[in-house]
């Protein structure tokens, strides 16, 4: 494998990385505090399984980020958002 | 030490208007009692949840927002707990988010301000050499930062 000629015709092109640049959406906004009760905004970083999502793939800063999380857990337990979604059911 | 909370709780969809009132009048006796003021009560009445608690589907949300200290807020918590009609709660010291937070806006308005600054320094620059290529990338940035 790691000997293959290259530059072939037949060779699949590399990884293909799209061109926009991720941004922290909060520090775009001038979100001081991430509240738990804005339980809609925090809907968009979590994954379709109830996973939050990890800041490589959200773009959010660490500061942030860190909040998100615990505010994400806190909605949970005040069932704003589920914990696990269940596709099946 | 004073600082302000904030407690949110879910009522049973069980609970009437007079019960959802005894649960908040209770809350705000055991605040004023230890001199404390309930600043803000927010009610969101019922909304259905994300999950069944309690094999009840739906539940009546209120935030309320005080300063007290937190013997208080522990106080309140254990009375909470012993209410029936209280499915869930969820108390938060907010002083020192804020003071974080405020040293965030400090940068904030920095940032914005030396962002303008650039803005304004492109302006006119550009003003005396018009280019086409350029004009688009700091436009954009602009609009980030408002």
């Amino acid at each position: 494998m790691l000997n293959r000629p290259a530059g072939g015709d037949s060779r699949p092109p590399k990884k293909y990385y799209s061109a926009r640049k991720k941004y922290c959406h909060f520090c775009k906004d001038r979100v001081n505090l991430v509240d738990y009760k804005n339980y809609k905004n925090l809907e968009n970083y979590i994954a379709e399984t109830g996973k939050i999502l990890p800041a490589r793939v959200s773009g959010t800063c660490a500061y942030h980020q860190k909040q998100l999380s615990k505010a994400i857990k806190r909605a949970r337990h005040m069932a704003l958002i589920k914990y696990i979604v269940n596709k099946r059911g | 030490m004073v600082s302000r909370y904030e407690i949110g709780f879910i009522l049973s969809p069980e609970a009437n208007e007079e019960d959802s009132k005894k649960v908040l009048d209770a809350v705000a006796q055991i605040i004023k009692k230890a001199k404390g003021t309930v600043e803000k009560i927010d009610d969101w009445g019922r909304k259905p949840m994300a999950y069944p608690i309690n094999k009840f589907k739906e539940g009546g949300y209120v935030f309320l927002t005080t300063e007290t200290d937190g013997a208080t807020v522990l106080a309140v918590e254990k009375r909470l707990r012993q209410m029936e009609k209280v499915l869930r709660f969820l108390s938060l010291r907010l002083d020192e988010r804020l003071k974080k937070s405020n040293k965030l806006t400090k940068r904030w308005t920095k940032i914005d301000a030396l962002r303008r600054r650039n803005q304004e320094l492109r302006g006119e620059r550009e003003g005396e050499a018009p280019e086409a290529g350029t004009e688009p990338a700091p436009a954009k940035e602009t609009a980030h930062a408002e």
